[in-house]
């Protein structure tokens, strides 16, 4: 006989709320499992990039270094951002000091923005103050100098100690270039020696000038000025801006700073310079005044083979330095990155 | 009547039979966890390993140096004291964790094991001498700290300007797990300390593999090649045993390449 009907409702009801409550707890489960691993894997994730985004801030900093070292400074670097601090460690000579560069890398969770994934790296990098070796006050990667016409190459240093740190330098040789170099006058040259052959020309000056020409030399490396000169005004009387110009300059302006002349360096009489003019390649006649050193030749020999140099170059160690220091780079000493926390 | 035993039936046995799958699926991501947590310790050490710093590579056996702290020399005594900077000074790392110094020269480090307490020589001037040298102290005094006998470690003390490693020697090794011995475990221990279980539930077929440039990895390699390792890939595959008998082992596979950032 079957059940009254009363009776057989209340076992679909039960049935019913049983398989609701069976369903509901499969659904539950597999959304805690697969939430918890959802969260730990993000977090993993998250960990992960942070660390990624503080090395990045590391390399990104001591690649960029030019000139004075800064306390600090963030990279905004995917989805995090690299905070930079440097402290100095050790002056191992007044051009080279060591510093600790730490780099702390975070990455924001939108849905705990309180508490980032946090990674800390630590490098140590020396910094070299003034980089540039100046072997000559004048280097060209040509045959052939003939410094004549008004030209002059003194390399007695006219500052001194009281003038900058630094001043009152020791004379160096005052040209160099692969074959020959000649003065037209006795006293056209003044060094200690006057002049040096060095029969690898431009390769040999390139090698030991100890700056990549590369990097200065590429349009993505970001200068000051690029194809334009400040208001020298307007700019601190001890500051030494780099300047790039591109293609062939005809030079008839008046400045200081690092001159970098990718392309042809051409000039004229009025041309004054306190400071440093690297270029690739220079013009057949230089003429006008530099306080400062010339390197030229610095992407395979100098497409003059012989250089005309009626150009007045005197040594100014102070007006040297302060464009040497513009060059100033860190170099990341090998083996030395390691985790912190 | 029978059809309410069929429905009932039925019920007990989705019931049972979803449980089963619940237990695996949380065996499975209990696995997948605890793997995925000791790989992470473990790659967080192995990672910075500095080049030099691998003392054991075997199958199942890797003993590395790693660097708690590098500082620079920036100051020294008259005697072999040599003044220290590292990041949170001592109070920064845990002493207890120094396995050895190690003292780099050119681009290498050369490794001493020692204690702490062997190198610990606490000098209040520390960062006074190093300001003398051109160190910035401010707000950083008590990162400046003295180290003591490196001459005898090394035959002579490191110059100032020279880099000083504090290091933690691990030893990792893939053993019959002491907590279910029907399964491995991943055990760790400081330089002269014991093994301790950090993860249980490894497969037999997980190991350490090493690569020395190009792309392969091998589980051995000649000890003439061990200073070129310049990755270690750590295979941690789990196994669980199953929630109820006569089913299959619960397994997961997991590796982990880890480049030695130092060393590349």
């Amino acid at each position: 006989m079957r059940p009254p009907r009363d009776e057989r409702r209340g076992f679909v009801l039960a049935f019913v709320v049983f398989m609701l409550f069976a369903i509901s707890v499969t659904g539950a489960t597999g959304y805690m499992m697969v939430a918890s691993e959802w969260e730990m894997s993000n977090h993993s994730g998250q960990g992960a990039e942070a660390l990624t985004v503080a090395r990045a801030g590391l390399e990104r900093f001591v690649a960029e270094q030019i000139g004075a070292v800064g306390d600090s400074v963030s990279y905004a670097l995917g989805d995090g951002v690299a905070l930079i601090t440097t402290r100095k460690l050790y002056e191992q000579d007044s051009l080279t000091h060591v510093y600790y560069v730490r780099s702390e890398g975070t990455v924001d969770d939108i849905f705990s923005p309180n508490s980032p994934a946090r990674r800390v790296v630590g490098g140590y990098a020396v910094h070299h103050k003034r980089p540039l070796a100046h072997h000559a006050m004048v280097m060209i990667g040509a045959n052939r100098i003939d410094v004549a016409n008004g030209g002059e190459i003194d390399s007695i240093d006219r500052d001194n100690a009281v003038t900058c740190t630094g001043g009152g330098a020791t004379p160096i040789t005052g040209a160099i270039a692969a074959i020959t170099v000649t003065e037209a006058d006795a006293n056209d040259i003044q060094g200690v020696p006057d002049w040096e052959i060095w029969s690898g020309g431009s390769s040999e000056i390139v090698d030991s000038i100890a700056l990549r020409w590369d990097v200065l030399s590429d349009p993505d490396f970001p200068v000051e000025f690029e194809n334009t000169l400040p208001d020298f005004g307007s700019i601190p009387s001890d500051s030494f801006p780099i300047i790039r110009y591109t293609g062939w300059v005809y030079a008839n302006f008046t400045g200081r700073g690092l001159l970098i002349i990718d392309g042809v360096f051409d000039p004229g009489s009025s041309f004054t310079w306190d400071g440093i003019v690297l270029a690739k390649h220079t013009d057949d006649i230089i003429q006008g005044h530099l306080d400062g050193f010339l390197v030229a030749g610095l992407e395979g020999p100098n497409m003059y083979s012989t250089v005309d140099y009626r150009m007045r170059t005197h040594f100014h160690s102070c007006d040297l330095n302060g464009a040497n220091e513009t060059l100033s780079y860190m170099e990341l000493l090998e083996n030395t990155i390691f985790e912190g926390s | 009547m029978v059809l309410s035993t069929f429905i009932i039936g039925l019920v007990s046995h989705a019931f049972l039979v979803q449980n089963q799958y619940y237990s695996t699926q949380t065996l499975r991501t209990s696995a997948q966890d605890n793997v995925r947590t000791a790989t992470e310790l473990m790659a967080r050490e192995i990672r910075t390993t500095a080049g030099g710093g691998v003392v054991v590579a075997g199958a199942r056996t890797l003993t590395i140096r790693s660097p708690i702290a590098v500082g620079v020399v920036c100051g020294q005594e008259i005697t072999s004291g040599r003044h220290i900077h590292t990041e949170g000074g001592p109070a920064g790392f845990d002493s207890d964790e120094v396995g050895g110094v190690a003292v780099r020269s050119g681009t290498t480090w050369t490794f001493q094991n020692t204690t702490w307490a062997a190198i610990n020589g606490s000098d209040s001037q520390s960062a006074t001498r190093c300001y003398d040298n051109g160190a910035d102290t401010t707000g950083a005094y008590s990162e400046f700290h003295r180290l003591n006998g490196l001459d005898v470690l090394f035959g002579t003390a490191p110059n100032e300007g020279d880099l000083v490693m504090l290091f933690r020697e691990t030893t990792f090794k893939i053993q019959a797990s002491q907590l279910d011995p029907t399964t491995l475990g991943l055990f760790r221990s400081q330089y002269g300390g014991a093994l301790t279980e950090f993860a249980t539930g490894i497969d037999a077929t997980a190991q350490f593999q090493y690569r020395t440039g190009g792309a392969s990895y091998a589980d051995t390699i000649p000890g003439a090649a061990i200073d070129d390792i310049d990755a270690i890939r750590i295979v941690a595959d789990a196994r669980l045993p199953a929630p109820t008998g006569g089913q299959d082992d619960v397994r997961f596979g997991w590796s982990v390449n880890v480049a030695l950032r130092n060393i590349q």
